[in-house]
């Protein structure tokens, strides 16, 4: 079922242990049937089969720091023991140097500023600046997470960045089809892309922009017709 | 009643709607009644400078840009009078300490003529603006039309006036903030800049009521335009107004025009 809803539209959200997603507020209803759930953003509205989780699907361009999300960070600043990082958010999230698989006082990353890193978000809260961590909290192993060296960058909007992290989605099986490729998806509208030439990291980077939905989300078909265009 | 393009007094000029997406910003509407145009983009939340920090919300700030010349003071004034109107909307205290920055351009020089409109077309674009950025919590939809009272027809009282100078004898613009609960729809009237030489509060309260059902159509259009929000091409809109004459005038891009317009 998806409806869509703008802001401000109750939804009709009842469950014994409800969990409210993106984009669906409750507000105290002060003197009325009790607190209802609206939506807080413009979008179709989707739940789960059971009713427990509610949210709206929506696109934005500008990305709101969330817990255990993986994002691309780039170096803006080294400060004391750690490094300020722009992940595209209001605030600058900190990484603290010893965030590192195997990081000691002494063996400390050196990284220089303008150096990407895929980083999972550790800390996000709305009143402190996010905070960074590239290891698996777990684990305290690397998992992926650290420095990201050579390659480019991509933005795309965050739509883009789910859809390119789901497993069925396909784009990423379809390029990788053609030519090897490495890829890190930042759920922050960022994507790292590695290729052996430039003219496949351009392909790739390409392909990205043309499915992204804000640009008119080409199927595949399209993206097709694109690479056979692009020669790769 | 005679009014241009033979409008009834509750009727809007045909509504277009596009989303322009603009490429440096976060989110980016256009809004028209009829030739009264307006764009507006959105960032945020964004960065903000340490001077216009708020520890518990985020900052909203509103430019507006005339068609021509620097900003000067009626371009200010209405920018201030966006800010305040768009504020009840936001969930600002979701990102304190950040900045959410809408900049609108009015797409026709200003003239006194026409001063409502734009404002309303301002108003309404900023909202879908904010609507397409999909960053900024909100708690409704802010929708605004202009209305006015001509002089003669014994104080009859029309909307999205076009009657031209000296036509109307007390005019303004009503915005509303709109929720809804099922297929009811509440609007709260949040801002007004009515001005009127004579009466009394009673037509004040018949505008306002006039302007909530004509503001009806315009949140109606806008619920239609989000349908349509990520598509390539920018997406019109069209308010088809009742009337048969208006909808042959009108811009169209659908199909179904093209049989109106052979009559």
């Amino acid at each position: 079922m998806s409806a869509i809803v703008l802001p401000g539209t109750t939804v009709p959200a009842q469950h014994v242990n409800l969990k409210l997603g993106p984009g669906l507020i409750q507000r105290t209803g002060a003197g009325e049937a009790g607190p209802s759930i609206i939506s807080s953003r413009a979008g179709t509205l989707n739940h789960s089969s059971n009713g427990s989780k509610w949210w709206v699907e929506s696109n934005s361009r500008r990305y709101v720091p969330a817990p255990q999300e993986s994002v691309i960070g780039v170096i803006a600043q080294k400060v004391g023991d750690g490094f300020r990082v722009d992940i595209g958010s209001a605030h600058s999230a900190s990484l603290d140097g010893l965030a590192f698989e195997s990081a000691t006082k002494r063996n400390k990353p050196n990284l220089k500023i303008g150096c990407l890193v895929y980083a999972r978000v550790s800390l996000a809260h709305k009143d402190m600046e996010p905070e960074l961590e590239c290891f698996d909290a777990q684990t305290r192993k690397s998992e992926g997470f650290g420095e990201v060296k050579g390659g480019f960058l991509v933005r795309c909007s965050l739509k883009m960045c789910r859809d390119l992290l789901d497993p069925k989605h396909f784009l990423l099986p379809l390029l990788g089809a053609r030519f090897p490729l490495e890829a890190a998806v930042g759920m922050n509208g960022r994507v790292w892309v590695n290729a052996k030439e430039p003219k496949q990291i351009i392909a790739i980077s390409r392909c990205i922009e043309a499915v992204d939905p804000d640009n008119g989300g080409a199927d595949e078909a399209g993206v097709k017709a694109l690479l056979g265009a692009l020669d790769v | 009643m005679s009014r241009l393009q033979g409008r009834q007094p509750h009727e809007l000029r045909p509504i277009k709607i596009s989303f322009d997406g603009l490429a440096r910003v976060d989110g980016s509407a256009r809004f028209s009644f009829g030739p009264i145009s307006a764009l507006s983009s959105v960032s945020g939340p964004i960065e903000v400078r340490l001077a216009s920090e708020n520890a518990s919300q985020a900052t909203l700030e509103v430019l507006v840009r005339p068609l021509s010349n620097v900003p000067a003071t009626e371009a200010k004034a209405l920018a201030a009078t966006v800010r305040a109107l768009l504020t009840p909307s936001l969930l600002l205290a979701s990102n304190p300490r950040s900045l959410v920055q809408i900049v609108a351009q009015a797409l026709v020089s200003s003239k006194k003529a026409n001063a409502n409109a734009v404002t309303a077309a301002v108003v309404n674009a900023s909202s879908l603006a904010l609507l397409n950025a999909g960053s900024v919590p909100m708690r409704g939809v802010v929708c605004a039309v202009a209305v006015g009272r001509r002089k003669g027809d014994g104080g009859a009282l029309v909307v999205d006036p076009d009657e031209g100078h000296g036509v109307l004898d007390a005019e303004g613009c009503f915005a509303f903030m709109f929720t809804r609960d099922g297929s009811d729809t509440q609007a709260q009237c949040v801002w007004t800049n009515w001005k009127q030489g004579s009466g009394d509060e009673s037509v004040l309260s018949a505008a306002r009521e006039l302007a909530g059902r004509a503001a009806d159509d315009v949140y109606a259009a806008i619920h239609t335009s989000v349908e349509g929000i990520g598509q390539a091409e920018p997406t019109i809109v069209l308010s088809k107004a009742r009337s048969e004459e208006t909808a042959m005038e009108a811009i169209v891009d659908n199909e179904e025009s093209d049989d109106k317009m052979e009559i």
